[in-house]
């Protein structure tokens, strides 16, 4: 078993390898000149044309005069050190710029996920415990609506109908710009007030899929010869439900938790770009419409690795809870 | 004489193909297929088939039932829905309604195409990846698990940017993230009917690999990936509009996500009324679009898969 | 006098699965009692209801419709409430239940799952149920180091082990044992009978024993009811019970189960139990037995007693005695010398029983089957078919009566005729039926010993067919009245080993079909012990020894059976 978590690790450490390759090759894989392609469209925006300066500068961040493998070692060394190159539309090295946007990213999308999960599962577990009732039955029926939207399209209206109609929260950003806040709590509050619409948004759109997944687990664990077992025991109800059916219940759920985190973070970058919130989300589209490509590729390697991390994180989770793997 | 025989046997297999009565007949038994299939869909299945009917059309006659073009201004810019303008206009003056129609059409498109790009292609990875197994199964494996961890969205993102806006370029980036699902179907698929006797039987008796493709491995394997295929358009519906959303779509395209972009992309959008009929249409076609299509998949999954008829 | 008030006391249950469409009845007006420190073993097949009655004791079905009374000492566990329910489950009544991979729970270790019950139903400090825990597991005779390893770690057997160890560590009153030996090895089946045997020994529970293996039952419990679609078709001493099964399904079972007859070969219960337990009308076993009538899918039977101690539900009052013949002499006067053939032989043959009467040649064994059939009077004695004295022929001309099969194939049937009119005879000579109907029934019995009915062979001569052939012939013609008793005479004697082989296999075969009894006469030891279920040996027109196939092929006691199986199974013997 030593051996088979050891084999994990490898895989993690060759996807790892892999992701970091794909993103050193793309751009020098793209035909022609990447840099100028782009360059017409969008004319609307601002300082969308690369200069010429701008052009030199990618050419030699990118080092395409040299030999590609020269390329790739300096390539992987500049991001061992935590280089992931220095942004033209900001001024700033990319690793900055990403750290000083990552938390909320971080903060919304791991609010939506425990708050989906709790809803998904409680809700979940209620509609197994009255199964083929009418109160499981418009729940299905309402969930698996909700479960196919996708959380952007539910966090435009929820910003029309509750931000811009009803003026409840604040149309953009993670806080009140200049505002002069009397304490903490009352900065506290103006985060959460800022957080609630795209939090919500990314949840809704998340909570059919643990609600399924808890009903369809609860569902499998109640009709276990176990539970019959510890029913027969003459435990309590309490103790039935939390301690045998929850508890088994929960395993598929809490590895579902973490590998969810890959989908949601693509809803995320979305659900940001709606709401304005200053994550990576908006932060990648401002660098797609610069072609600020460091920032870009330093992005998405970013959160590739943390979706990994949690898949990893997934595993050990799993093993903690189930002792059947972990033997 | 054996050639000659093989001829024959040709000959008439192109009769039976070429007869009209024969070909009706099918083609009756396949609608019958059809119908007895849509009967038994519940009701949030027919309601989508309604709709996806509903938008098909609208994308096939889109000519015919819009007034005005959906690329050149029309009225005035802004027009609330009303008379000559059935959904109004947006900032430029263009018919949202003739600009719907159009995106109903592209949505298909990206839909369909990369339905078809990655269910075949991916149905065709899984099938030689399960069929020849050894070295080459563990390296598509291999491969498969990567694609598997990697969140796909940014992926995207990073390709569409340097690969450039237009229709193409977003499906193959579309397929190269969702062939997965329909290899690991087509893989897990073909494992499971190599262990079955009736394969192995047949093996003994002589089938060669194109008889078992035919008469058995297809036949299972196709009803699966069609069902993943829908799954596919929904999903692929739903990225060409995030894509797009974000200013990375074709500019030339016209799709819901792109008139939502614009929309959005309007300075005074939120201090105004003209989210009501701008924003609000593109929206809604595409969420009735992308749930209908979820719908109708469900359905048709628990059709196709015998484990979850019980359900 | 607790010694006579039953711990246990089911009256009139019955269970009906109310989720299902239509609603299905497991369990169908069942009454049974036990005493403090009695074990009662169910058997019957799969799905006959056992499992369903051992879960409603404890009241632990949703979804059905319970009606009657469970009486446990006294107390009606039907009108309790949940909460009051709880304190009888596992501390009153506990279950062992099915082995299965889940039927622990895969999360919890062995300990947790034992003290749970203990902390639910008595106030025991963490100290006191450790050792609790330890004891109930050097008990069940496991190492309690185990406590602490999760349920995926045991294997098979060890995890019967804790199930049992479960179940006694709150010590009940009546433990129900669900089909203890299910996938275990015959060395762990030992292993548990004898834990079982050992803790009831110790313990004094009572104990409910479900299981379709009719050997450990056997050897476990005093007390054994036979189950068919939720009603109780017998109920009796163990040892009686499996003896002498008194209703055909029990009889059936028994058949069925391969560690009751060494050479025997199986024979399974024909038919299939209805597939939904719909509240039948008749007696639910009525088209799967060899004596059904009528009135047996009429009105279902209710259970009775037939004897001391012995319950059957049948119309008829148990397994039906076909033939009865008491005192039979027969002699024969051979010029001035008068010969003994028969000097007072007895026989009784119930329905669907194959019996061998053996015996050398000339021994007699001809002579009293044709004296049983008729076709000889017998000096003193009577023979009676179904209970009414046989005479005139009575019994052999009619259908469902009495046939007899005759030993030399070639003087059976005449070689002038041709093979539909020797089949069809008995029906033109009782005038039964249209003319199509007597060709239709000829064509069905031939079709039942395995002969061709196309137009050709039906019009062939007898004296064109082979040995073998007319053989078959004469079995379709003995068929062909729907008998109920078939005596065969001798019938392979004649035939080559390999014809031979196939008649005695296919006549087996139709007997467990048709269900008809069959009196085997041969002198061919190894093929009366293929096929037969008693056992009548003669010898110089006695007979000497009678009963069980089983017994008396293992410990035949007259010194006359002990020399003449040593003659026939001398090879074995010397092997």
């Amino acid at each position: 078993m030593q051996h088979k978590s050891r084999m994990r690790i490898i895989e993690y450490a060759i996807t790892i390898w892999v992701i970091i390759t794909l993103n050193f090759l793309l751009p020098r894989l793209i035909p022609g000149d990447p840099f100028l392609v782009l360059s017409s469209q969008e004319a609307e925006d601002e300082e969308i044309i690369l200069s010429e300066e701008q052009r030199q500068y990618l050419f030699e961040y990118y080092g395409l005069d040299q030999p590609i493998h020269k390329q790739y070692f300096v390539y992987m060394g500049e991001l061992l050190r935590g280089n992931l190159g220095f942004s033209l539309y900001y001024k700033q090295p990319v690793s900055e710029i990403i750290i000083s946007r990552l938390p909320w990213t971080v903060f919304m999308v791991i609010s939506a996920v425990v708050l989906s999960t709790l809803i998904g599962t409680i809700i979940g577990c209620i509609s197994a415990w009255h199964r083929e009732k009418w109160v499981d039955k418009s729940l299905f029926l309402f969930m698996i609506f909700f479960s196919e939207i996708p959380s952007f399209l539910i966090g435009l209206i929820l910003l029309f109908v509750f931000a811009a109609g009803l003026g409840l929260f604040p149309l953009a950003g993670a806080v009140t710009h200049f505002a002069d806040f009397q304490s903490g709590w009352s900065r506290i509050w103006d985060v959460i007030h800022h957080a609630i619409l795209p939090v919500t948004a990314l949840t809704i759109s998340h909570l059919g899929g643990t609600y399924l997944l808890g009903r369809n687990s609860m569902t499998t664990v109640l009709e276990k010869d176990y539970l019959r077992t510890a029913w027969a025991k003459g435990l309590s109800q309490s103790r039935i439900i939390f301690r045998h059916a929850l508890k088994n219940a929960l395993l598929p759920i809490v590895t579902r938790v973490f590998i969810s985190l890959g989908s949601l973070v693509g809803g995320a970058i979305l659900v940001e770009n709606v709401f304005s919130y200053p994550g990576l989300g908006t932060l990648m589209r401002q660098s797609v419409r610069v072609h600020d490509y460091p920032v870009i590729q330093g992005i998405f390697l970013v959160v590739t690795i943390l979706v990994l991390l949690a898949n990893f994180l997934a595993d050990l989770v799993y093993k903690k809870l189930d002792p059947r793997v972990s033997s | 004489m054996a050639i000659n025989a093989h001829l024959i046997n040709i000959s008439k297999k192109i009769g039976v193909l070429s007869d009209p009565k024969n070909l009706t007949a099918k083609a009756k038994g396949h609608c019958q297929k059809i119908a007895a299939t849509i009967k038994s869909f519940t009701l949030l299945g027919k309601f989508g088939l309604t709709v996806v009917t509903f938008f098909v059309l609208l994308a096939v006659f889109a000519p015919l039932i819009t007034v005005h073009p959906y690329d050149l201004p029309s009225g005035p810019p802004l027009m609330a829905p009303g008379e000559g303008h059935l959904l109004g206009t947006d900032d430029l003056g263009i018919d949202i309604w003739a600009q719907l129609c159009r995106g109903a059409k592209i949505s298909i498109i990206v839909g369909l195409g990369t339905a078809l790009l990655a269910g075949l292609g991916g149905g065709l990875i899984g099938i030689i990846s399960g069929y020849v197994g050894g070295i080459l199964d563990k390296i598509i494996m291999r491969l498969i698990d990567i694609m598997l961890v990697i969140p796909d969205f940014p992926v995207m993102i990073l390709l569409a940017a340097f690969l450039g806006p237009s229709l193409t370029n977003i499906i193959i980036v579309l397929a190269l993230f969702s062939w997965v699902s329909s290899a690991r179907i087509a893989r897990s698929q073909i494992l499971m009917l190599k262990e079955k006797t009736y394969i192995k039987s047949a093996v003994l008796y002589g089938a060669g690999t194109w008889y078992l493709m035919r008469k058995h491995f297809l036949p299972e394997i196709f009803p699966l990936i069609a069902v993943q295929m829908i799954r596919l358009t929904g999903r692929a519906i739903i990225s060409e509009a995030g894509l797009s959303f974000l200013g990375l779509g074709d500019p030339t395209s016209k799709s819901w996500g792109l008139t939502i972009h614009y929309a959005t992309s309007f300075k005074g959008i939120y201090y105004t009324d003209f989210w009501k009929w701008w924003l609000f249409y593109p929206w809604l076609f595409l969420m009735l679009m992308v749930v209908s299509l979820a719908f109708i998949s469900r359905d048709l999954e628990r059709i196709a898969d015998p484990r979850l008829r019980k359900k | 006098m607790s010694a006579d008030k039953p711990l246990l006391d089911i009256r009139e249950l019955s269970v009906t699965y109310t989720s299902s469409n239509p609603a299905v009845t497991a369990v169908s007006n069942l009454s049974l009692q036990i005493r403090k420190g009695e074990s009662l073993g169910i058997i019957g097949e799969s799905g006959c209801g056992k499992s369903t009655l051992a879960l409603s004791i404890m009241r632990l079905l949703k979804d059905v419709r319970t009606e009657g009374e469970i009486l446990f000492s006294g107390v009606n566990l039907m009108d309790l409430t949940e909460q009051q329910l709880r304190k009888y489950r596992w501390e009153k009544i506990a279950i062992v239940f099915q082995n299965s991979l889940e039927v622990l729970n895969p999360v919890l270790t062995i300990a947790e799952q034992l003290e749970e019950p203990i902390w639910a139903h008595e106030k025991l400090t963490a100290k006191e149920s450790n050792q609790r825990i330890i004891k109930v597991l050097n008990m069940v005779g496991l190492d309690p180091s185990w406590k602490n390893a999760y349920p995926h770690q045991l294997s098979g057997g060890m995890r019967q082990r804790v199930l049992l160890a479960m179940a006694l560590v709150c010590e009940p009153e009546l433990l129900i044992v669900d089909e203890p030996t299910t996938a275990l090895d015959a060395a762990s089946k030992n292993e548990i009978y004898h834990l079982l045997r050992d803790l009831q020994k110790r313990i004094g529970f009572a104990m409910i024993l479900i299981s379709h293996d009719v050997a450990f039952i056997s050897r476990l419990t005093s007390q054994v009811m036979t189950m068919y679609c939720g009603q109780v078709v017998e109920y009796g001493r163990t040892s009686d019970v499996l003896k002498n099964p008194m209703h055909c399904y029990t009889r059936g079972l028994l058949n069925a189960s391969a560690q009751f007859f060494r050479y025997k070969d199986l024979w399974g219960i024909g038919g299939k139990p209805p597939e939904e337990m719909r509240i039948y009308e008749g007696c639910p076993f009525a088209p799967r037995c060899c004596q059904s009538s009528d009135n047996c899918r009429k009105s279902r039977p209710e259970l009775r007693y037939v004897a001391l101690e012995r319950q059957v539900a049948c119309h008829k009052g148990g397994i039906e005695t076909f033939l009865k013949a008491e005192g039979i002499k027969k002699s024969f006067q051979v010029k001035n010398r008068v010969i003994q053939a028969v000097k007072r032989a007895d026989i009784e043959i119930r329905s669907g029983e194959v019996v061998a009467l053996v015996g050398e040649s000339g021994s007699g064994k001809s002579t009293l089957a044709h004296t049983l059939v008729g076709i000889l009077s017998p000096d003193e004695g009577s023979v009676y078919f179904r209970g009414k004295k046989v005479e005139n022929h009575w019994a052999s001309r009619m259908m469902e009566g009495m046939q007899i099969i005759f030993q030399d194939p070639f003087s059976a049937t005449s070689p002038r005729m041709k093979v539909l009119d020797v089949v069809k005879e008995p029906l033109d000579i009782m005038k039964w039926g249209s003319p199509e109907e007597r060709n239709e029934a000829a064509c069905r019995a031939l079709e039942a010993v395995r002969l061709p009915v196309n137009p050709e062979f039906l019009e062939r001569y007898c004296y064109s067919l082979s040995g073998g052939q007319r053989q078959r012939v004469a079995i379709a013609r003995a068929l062909v009245t729907n008998p109920k008793l078939v005596i065969a005479d001798e019938i392979t004697s004649m035939l080559d080993p390999s014809n031979q082989a196939n008649i005695l296999r296919e006549l087996k075969g139709l007997q467990n079909r048709f269900g008809f009894a069959m009196l085997y006469i041969t002198h061919e030891l190894h093929l009366a012990r293929k096929v037969a279920d008693k056992v009548y040996v003669m010898h110089e027109g006695e007979i000497v020894e009678k009963g069980d196939a089983s017994e008396v092929f293992e410990k035949p006691k007259h010194l006359y059976t002990r020399q003449l199986f040593s003659e026939a199974f001398y090879e074995e013997s010397k092997g």
